[in-house]
């Protein structure tokens, strides 16, 4: 199965990574299974969002700039306003990451 | 997207994770055991929950650590640093205040320029004067210089009162020189002051016009001695000096002639009268004439003087660069801060689609994590709309 490494910038990724960080630098963990960690969080991560989140959101805003490399669109918005079911968010700035969905398919 | 079904999945991330790797901990000879791979979970929960994405499932998290939040926060403090910049504005604000010293050049200028001369020997004058000043360029001189700058003002003060004895001085040396007698130093002052507003009244036009010669016409008149003419420019201060001094005509010319150069040219560096009314009217006209003749800047100075706002336009012209320099830079940040910013908002997802419309955007999202306000927020689908 195809992976996704875009997850690890999440809070949860980023956590994951600076705890395996700790761990390999005390020499608890190798950097090979450290590695492990990471890949099995990547298909974990997407599983999860893929079967147990069902929300939807709808974003607006001024696109401040795009760009498409690697198959990778990033866009950086302003004064963006995120919507969804609950409730409603407004950021001044954002930066969108996407990853090509039909990668994972392949 | 309530946080905690933000945290549950990620729990369940976290449990599906452990479960599948612990074979690779366990299993293999060298495997670091189970005991790692709990303290693995422990510290990758613990942290999950000091960021506040994970809502602990035995110690409810504050909510409030937000280590990522820190990180925003600092930006912040480097977004203050710049705010130094707005002090430096502060500084530049208070060199306007010495503009004072412009001031004085406006001063000086009353006194060399304008006719003196003329005006001493015609007592009359001063009364011809106001009146000219009331219903000549005044209106408009004070009108344009009024709506450009407020400056104008203190010097129109200057020249009323204080210049007064400066010019007192001055008149009194030339006019000794020149003529030994020089009854009403006071009469005389407002004459030359009078001279002074005249030349700038006239001076503002011709600027406009693209010429000094309307201002100096009137002196180019006094050369060829045509009194009329004079008289007929409705330039009191001009009629007063053709007669009072004829016999002083060429010196006047001379000096007039000498000056007309100067004023195209050099005005901000050698005449100080000249200088102060082409001070003044690059004041009025500022954003035009010092675009125009940044060249002749070195009078930037005395510009700056007459007018306060003048001055700290005409400062912010010449620092311009500093504070467009940091607009530029926002922008130009925007790039770098974009990776500091990111840690703030950011969005984490798959595209299925992205489409455009000449300058509008549309694109389809899944399975997707936003990082915004401090806040995890998981969606399955997403559509944007963005307008470049």
């Amino acid at each position: 199965m195809a992976t996704f490494e875009l997850y690890r910038r999440s809070t949860i990724g980023m956590c994951l990574t600076e705890t395996l960080d700790e761990m390999v630098q005390n020499g608890t963990l190798s950097p090979e299974i450290a590695i492990q960690v990471l890949v099995q969080f990547d298909k974990s991560m997407t599983e999860a969002l893929e079967t147990q989140v069902k929300s939807k959101v709808s974003i607006k805003g001024h696109l401040h700039t795009y760009r498409f490399c690697d198959n990778v669109w990033t866009f950086i918005l302003q004064d963006a306003l995120f919507k969804n079911e609950d409730n409603q968010e407004n950021v001044g700035r954002v930066k969108i990451v996407a990853c090509d969905s039909k990668l994972l398919s392949q | 997207m309530a946080a905690s079904t933000t945290s549950q999945v990620y729990i369940d991330v976290i449990e599906d994770v452990m479960v599948k790797v612990r074979d690779e901990f366990v299993n293999t000879g060298a495997s670091p055991g189970d005991e790692v791979l709990r303290e693995l979970q422990a510290i990758w929960e613990s942290k999950c929950i000091q960021a506040g994405a994970v809502l602990g499932p035995i110690e409810r998290n504050t909510g409030v650590n937000r280590p990522m939040p820190g990180g925003p926060i600092t930006p912040v403090h480097d977004l203050n640093v710049p705010y130094e910049g707005t002090e430096e504005y502060e500084t530049p604000t208070a060199e306007i205040l010495f503009p004072p010293t412009p001031l004085q050049t406006p001063i000086q200028t009353p006194l060399p320029g304008p006719g003196e001369t003329p005006n001493y020997n015609i007592p009359t004058g001063p009364s011809d004067y106001s009146s000219g000043n009331d219903a000549g360029g005044n209106a408009d001189v004070k009108g344009g210089r009024q709506a450009f700058m407020p400056p104008p003002s203190p010097w129109m003060n200057m020249n009323q009162r204080p210049p007064l004895d400066v010019n007192v001085a001055y008149v009194e040396g030339r006019d000794e020189a020149d003529r030994g007698a020089s009854n009403q130093p006071m009469t005389q002052d407002f004459f030359t002051m009078t001279g002074g507003k005249r030349k700038r009244n006239d001076l503002p036009p011709p600027y406009d016009a693209g010429g000094y010669i309307p201002q100096q016409d009137g002196a180019g008149d006094a050369v060829s001695g045509d009194f009329e003419i004079e008289v007929c420019g409705g330039s009191i201060s001009f009629n007063s000096q053709h007669t009072n001094s004829k016999g002083k005509m060429p010196a006047d010319l001379e000096r007039l002639a000498s000056r007309i150069p100067q004023l195209d040219g050099p005005i901000p560096y050698e005449d100080d009268v000249l200088s102060t009314p082409n001070i003044y009217n690059y004041g009025g006209v500022f954003n035009e004439d010092y675009n125009i003749a940044n060249t002749p800047a070195p009078p930037e100075v005395p510009a700056s003087t007459p007018a306060l706002v003048a001055q700290n336009e005409a400062v912010n012209e010449d620092e311009d660069d500093e504070p467009l320099n940091e607009d530029d830079d926002d922008d130009l940040d925007d790039l770098d801060q974009e990776d500091d910013q990111d840690t703030n908002h950011l969005v984490l997802a798959q595209f299925d689609k992205v489409t455009r419309t000449k300058s509008r955007w549309k694109c389809t999202l899944k399975d997707g994590i936003m990082h915004i306000n401090k806040k995890d927020i998981l969606f399955n689908k997403a559509t944007g709309e963005f307008d470049f």
